[in-house]
């Protein structure tokens, strides 16, 4: 089995389903002879051709909307966004158009289009480059929400993404890119979308996070099992639709449920996760959900590091849980 | 001031040239200017060249973690800031503008607090390098978002014309910005409300590695103000002088109640699109190499060695003085520490909300520690 990085997962997911399917075609800046900026497309246009890797006009609202078209008229369209910061411009076709289309035409239509973007701080990007904006997508009806913390996830997942027949975000933490590597199958697999991994089975608290924060949240789970705990570890993987299922019957094992996310807290997929669990499992539960997560601020660059949630503040939040 | 006669024409098929490859004045007007004014255009050419190569050094050395490369735009920037009333039009520039804002008189020390990221930022760290802004010079705050600037740019004018300031909103952009529903939907609007604004694309033909074919389908950019319904410039913007006198004349027409004006200044790009870009992925060193011998700041010393201005010495002292006012301001920026954590919950609103304050009161508490 290859080894890979997550970018290389997602290089190796798109060269595999362009491969299998003359549908399958890539739009967006700088795609083609730059290979994208992170380089998830790279080698693809000299391998395709610059109609099926197309560099576009700078415009994530004609990249989306014409993935709409693309879609509707029988392409399999991926369109990558730069920078998940600059999805906005191109917000009004993505919930406007991509998202209503199949609703609002009766079912006569449809946009079964991906739309990819590194997302999350880390990299000393400041608010315009660190942004995690995806309850604004899951708040929007029509719309299925990726975010990956894994090569393996995020081959499995792109290529489910690329074959479902609704317009699904993908959203890739950029700070993991290079950061992490694993073996990942080299043949052809789909991983569900809606279903969450159970990272580490336990009886003693659920952790449930998703994207760039699996890793504090991984090291926080670490460090307690190492203080003679043991935690149970969630990676949601898929934010809209989320697994409700995997989360209740962890959270009715343990008690206790910690959400760990990096986007701001008001309104987030944090507050939408511990508020379905405080309705659920309200006599289960031993202690009230919490939730830690980024600041209701923009994402500032000189607290860069700051902003994420932290291996502490996870460790803190835990153990008011536990001490409730 | 309004120009007697107008001395320009919109809509050229050849770019607006004042000065020559060779150095020679090739207008039919005399340029007019005092010989301090000429050098002045030099110097701060000059001083934006080596702002630019201190930047790049402060990347190679890690100091900080962006940049954008101004190199090959300095003729067009200096252009801009010298025909705009400093400190009282308005400029909204774009991250590649620091060649502009320092001609303009942003302070050095300044730039490069915003460079660090650091308590010398007066913007407080929070945006990446190459964003700066001035209230004091009425220098809007850069936004990252290509072409987001437009609109407020529009808005800006038409609060000028309507308070009667006798102020101009200059906007720079690139030639991708032109691709982004912002920069029609700001345009049309400036259009329509006879905005005293004046937009101007710094075309260096890459929006990173997308050259300007893959961008728009016109002959040019400037040709695409005729659909809005002002005039277009097409101008070369390696040459300071056209720069200068375009700017200069669609400045003082908005100035006069006449409406905005779209000014194209193409120029080179040198560098790459920024420290984070490859720029070898996607153009050959050939034609980097061919634009090079085009430098701007060549074209106009031959010129001002044929007015008797400029002479080795004299640019030798001046590259001294520059590079001393850098390193000094460097020094000075570098002193200034990191920014209080704390202030990351400051600016979100005039005045902090309930949930601020517990979110504030937490990391307080988590320092503390
Ligand atoms: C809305 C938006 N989309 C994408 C980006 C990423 N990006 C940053 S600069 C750039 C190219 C801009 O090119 P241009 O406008 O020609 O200016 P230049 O950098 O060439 O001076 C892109 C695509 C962005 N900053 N904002």
């Amino acid at each position: 089995m290859p080894t890979m990085t997550l970018i290389q997962a997602i290089n190796t997911a798109l060269d595999e389903e362009m491969k299998r399917d003359e549908r399958v075609m890539l739009l967006g800046e700088d795609v083609g002879k730059r290979g994208g900026v992170f380089l998830a497309t790279e080698g693809l246009q000299q391998k395709y051709g610059p109609d099926r890797v197309m560099d576009t006009p700078l415009s994530e609202a004609a990249i989306i909307g014409a993935a709409v078209g693309l879609a509707a008229h029988g392409m399999r369209p991926v369109a990558e966004i730069q920078f998940a910061d600059y999805v906005f411009p191109g917000i009004d076709q993505l919930f406007s158009q991509a998202a209503k289309l199949r609703y609002r035409s009766g079912g006569q239509f449809s946009a079964p289009m991906v739309v990819r973007m590194p997302t999350g701080g880390g990299v000393k990007g400041g608010h315009h480059h660190s942004q995690s904006p995806e309850a604004h997508f899951a708040h929007t009806a029509g719309l299925k929400v990726i975010v990956v913390s894994t090569p393996y996830d995020a081959k499995g997942l792109l290529k489910a993404a690329i074959r479902n027949d609704d317009p699904v975000v993908f959203m890739e933490p950029k700070r993991l890119y290079r950061a992490v590597k694993e073996e990942v199958p080299a043949d052809d697999f789909l991983l569900p979308i809606g279903k969450a991994a159970v990272r580490r089975e336990g009886r003693d608290i659920t952790l449930v996070s998703y994207g760039g924060p699996m890793v504090e949240t991984l090291k926080a789970a670490e460090e307690m099992v190492a203080a003679g705990l043991d935690p149970e570890v969630i990676d949601l993987r898929t934010v809209m639709p989320w697994d409700k299922e995997t989360v209740l019957a962890s959270v009715a094992k343990t008690g206790r449920l910690l959400m760990i996310s990096e986007a701001p807290r008001t309104a987030s997929i944090a507050s939408e996760v511990t508020a379905t669990v405080s309705e659920e499992l309200f006599d289960q539960l031993l202690a009230p959900p919490l939730r830690v997560t980024g600041f209701d601020t923009p994402y500032p660059l000189a607290q860069d590091k700051l902003y994420m949630p932290t291996v502490t503040r996870i460790l803190a939040a835990a153990k008011r849980l536990l001490d409730y | 001031m309004v120009q007697e006669k107008v001395r320009f024409q919109p809509f050229s098929s050849e770019p607006i040239r004042l000065v020559d490859e060779q150095g020679h004045w090739v207008a039919p007007f005399e340029h007019g200017l005092p010989p301090e004014l000429l050098q002045r255009f030099y110097r701060d050419m000059l001083a934006a060249r080596l702002l630019d190569e201190k930047l790049v050094i402060l990347i190679r050395t890690g100091k900080t973690s962006f940049i954008a490369p101004h190199a090959g735009h300095e003729a067009a920037q200096v252009g801009i800031a010298h025909a705009l009333r400093k400190g009282h039009d308005w400029l909204f520039p774009y991250y590649r503008d620091m060649g502009l804002v320092l001609a303009l008189g942003v302070p050095l020390v300044e730039i490069f607090g915003q460079t660090l990221g650091n308590a010398a930022d007066p913007a407080k760290g929070r945006q990446m390098p190459s964003h700066p802004g001035s209230k004091a010079l009425n220098v809007f705050t850069v936004c990252s978002a290509i072409a987001s600037h437009i609109p407020p740019a529009t808005g800006a004018a038409l609060s000028m014309k309507l308070r009667r300031t006798g102020q101009v909103a200059v906007c720079t952009f690139g030639d991708g910005a032109t691709s982004e529903g912002d920069w029609h939907a700001g345009i049309n609007f400036a259009a329509v409300g006879r905005a005293p604004a004046v937009f101007v694309c710094e075309n260096n033909r890459y929006a990173i590695s997308v050259n300007i074919s893959k961008q728009t389908a016109s002959e040019n950019i400037a040709i695409k103000a005729q659909a809005y319904g002002m005039p277009g410039y097409y101008v070369d913007g390696l040459d300071v002088l056209a720069s200068y006198f375009v700017m200069q004349e669609a400045i003082e027409r908005a100035r006069a109640g006449q409406g905005p004006s779209l000014v194209e200044l193409v120029v080179h790009r040198f560098g790459a699109h920024s420290s984070a870009d490859d720029d070898s992925r996607y153009r050959s060193r050939e034609e980097l190499a061919a634009e090079r011998q085009q430098d701007p700041l060549l074209r106009y010393q031959r010129f001002l060695e044929q007015q008797g201005l400029w002479d080795a010495q004299w640019a030798n002292e001046l590259r001294l003085e520059i590079s001393k006012a850098l390193e000094a301001a460097l020094q000075e920026a570098l002193q200034a520490g990191e920014p209080d954590p704390l202030e990351m919950f400051d600016d979100v609103y005039a005045a902090r909300p309930w949930h601020l304050e517990e979110q504030r009161r937490l990391v307080a508490e988590e320092l503390q520690s």
